[in-house]
């Protein structure tokens, strides 16, 4: 009998702490059939579970154009991340996978990117980053805006470099006022006005953004005063979730299954959506 | 499709005869609260004029809980057992209509895209023998949802009560036929006018609204004062999902036998519950009643409407006879239909 509740098991190959609160694992399946067998594309999403402790939801974090690992990048917050972060190099989880729909790469293709993120929103972005930047003659311009509360906020900050250092991609990583070190040689200020100075017009150009929903408000006048138009400003939602499936009731805004139909949106599609996510 | 008569006497040879097959039979418990998986024909309750039972019967095809698979782990890795199929074959006799047309409901949230097999093997090996309705009180409205007392959705056969005290059967689908070839010897051939049931002692459901218009009114209404009204009166206690033949949300969970082993497990859950939908990070979009119980109606008269093209309820009236503060669903419906 197909049981789709199952997971596959993946060995933790390497950890990454990326702040004092926020890790990524990376894994493999233990069977490297199912390893080889297993795609998926940017911005959907897995059930990673650790036995005895129960599942968690997150986006692949890596991009499908690096498949030798399968990352996942997590905040220390309630139950199943507490064990997730108890896990050693050469431990076991569940992983099923993938779920829900994906960033618009084609549509993308040809057109001027602008990544924008807060914390830890630039898990789903940085896979898609990565997925453009892996395919890099397929866009035009790439900018990238990242921002943190603090610089030790900062997740991913050997790729913040490698991309700073990438002479094709504009690249602006930016702390809160208040927030920088003394040594800190990236930006001050917050995500929107940074967005404002940097960004392309919205002509020809995609918006993908993630973050705190704080900065998610502020950023969308910006990005329409440059005259992104709506379908073209693109956003992963997050809903809390058990079974990924469509089923078991709890991820839905509306009449929308955020784990079937989304967890992608554009702005449009999100504006439709009643107020209670 | 074919139809027989069946005495009374009859059903008890049949049921017992079932019985010695192996095979699991279902019916309404005596004290009328669930349904039971009877032991021998003496404990039937087929009354046609009986209360719904405060219990539905999806239980038996989506247990309040089930594991989904076992896991062991030891020094080596982690090992994951299957659960025991799914193999028993059960008679599902004398369910009301109103339950029997959940099944099919519940089958298409079951099975858009990702298929529950859990869900379908159940249904697969079960036969489902209805028993016309004569029964309907203040809470009752299958007849303002497209269905009503004699409804056929779900069931295989369905029996009528007749006036001699025998019992109409008419064979629905083929899995029915092919079930009552096997048991002939207790079947008489008859034809469709000589169904003479007996006369119900209730007038038909009194609650009456018209779905097409509620519809209409949960579309453009999601934020109304209507809603919190309802929230300021719920308790948020759940039963109205738990009693509910079509209320289908579950939880993941993962249950420890010990340290090394253990079982994860498919759970009813509720989303009148108020941890239902909150974030690890304590963010909870349905952060109160109000939301919760608008989430309740909204997704059984129109987000399901919208997704599979059927309303998520089968009017059996359960949820308001339960209800320890009396919100009264049919009212709510006949309120809404009147704005």
């Amino acid at each position: 009998m197909e049981n789709i509740y199952k997971p596959d098991l993946a060995e933790v190959k390497e950890i990454i702490d990326e702040t004092a609160d926020t890790r990524t694992l990376r894994l493999q399946f233990k069977d490297p059939e199912v390893h080889k067998a297993f795609s998926f594309k940017a911005g959907q999403f897995g059930e990673y579970s650790v036995f005895g402790e129960g599942e968690c939801t997150f986006c692949i974090a890596s991009p499908p154009t690096r498949m030798e690992y399968i990352e996942c990048t997590f905040k220390l917050v309630g139950k199943v991340t507490n064990a997730l972060r108890k896990l050693n190099v050469g431990d076991t989880i569940g992983l099923r996978g993938p779920y829900g729909n994906s960033f618009p790469l084609e549509q993308m293709k040809g057109k001027n990117i602008v990544f924008i993120s807060g914390g830890i929103g630039l898990a789903p972005v940085r896979c898609i980053t990565w997925n453009v930047l892996d395919l890099r003659n397929e866009f035009k311009d790439i900018t990238i805006v990242y921002g943190a509360r603090r610089v030790e906020d900062l997740v991913y900050k050997n790729e913040l470099e490698q991309w700073k250092a990438m002479k094709d991609v504009k690249t602006y990583i930016t702390v809160d006022p208040g927030g920088e070190t003394p040594d800190w040689k990236g930006e001050v200020g917050f995500v929107p006005s940074i967005v404002e100075k940097v960004a392309p017009s919205g002509e020809n150009s995609i918006a993908i953004i993630c973050g705190p929903p704080i900065m998610i408000k502020f950023t969308m006048p910006v990005l329409q005063k440059l005259g992104f138009k709506e379908e073209n400003i693109i956003t992963t939602l997050e809903n809390r979730m058990k079974c990924g499936l469509g089923k078991c009731g709890r991820c839905n805004v509306g009449n929308v299954y955020v784990c079937k139909d989304g967890p992608v949106f554009n702005y449009t599609q999100m504006k439709a959506l009643p107020d209670e996510y | 499709m074919k139809d027989y008569i069946i005495t009374a006497e009859n059903i008890q040879l049949l049921v017992n005869d079932v019985l010695k097959q192996g095979w699991d039979v279902v019916s309404e418990s005596k004290t009328g609260v669930n349904f039971n998986a009877i032991k021998d024909a003496s404990e039937l309750a087929i009354k046609s004029d009986s209360k719904p039972s405060k219990l539905s019967m999806k239980d038996f095809f989506f247990p309040k809980t089930e594991p989904l698979f076992f896991y062991r782990q030891s020094h080596d890795g982690v090992e994951l057992v299957d659960a025991s199929p799914i193999e028993k074959k059960t008679l599902f006799l004398g369910a009301k209509p109103c339950d029997a047309a959940a099944i099919p409901v519940l089958s298409k949230v079951f099975n858009w895209d990702y298929k529950d097999e859990f869900y379908n093997k159940r249904v697969e090996n079960s036969v489902v023998v209805s028993l016309k309705c004569n029964y309907s009180d203040d809470y009752c409205f299958c007849t303002s949802i497209g269905l009503s007392q004699k409804a056929e959705q779900g069931s295989d056969a369905m029996l009528t009560e007749q006036q001699d005290g025998s019992y109409f059967l008419h064979i629905v689908t083929e899995k029915g036929d092919e079930f009552f070839k096997m048991y002939s010897q207790y079947l008489k051939d008859t034809q469709a006018e000589n169904n003479k049931p007996v006369e119900s002692k209730y007038p038909e459901p009194a609650v009456k609204f018209d779905q097409g218009k509620v519809k209409g009114w949960l579309d453009a209404n999601f934020e109304h004062d209507f809603w919190n009204n309802l929230g300021d009166v719920c308790l948020g206690c759940g039963q109205c999902t738990f009693v509910c033949p079509t209320c289908h949300c579950f939880d993941i969970v993962d249950e420890n036998c010990n340290y090394h082993e253990g079982g994860r497990m498919k759970n009813w859950d509720s989303c009148q519950l108020c941890l239902f939908t909150k974030h690890a990070s304590g963010h909870n979009p349905r952060d109160g009643q109000t939301k919760r119980y608008r989430q309740r109606i909204q997704h059984k008269f129109k987000y399901y409407e919208d997704k599979f093209n059927e309303v998520l309820c089968t009017g059996c009236g359960r949820c308001t006879r339960g209800c320890g503060v009396g919100i009264d669903i049919g009212g709510i419906m006949e309120r809404i239909d009147k704005f």
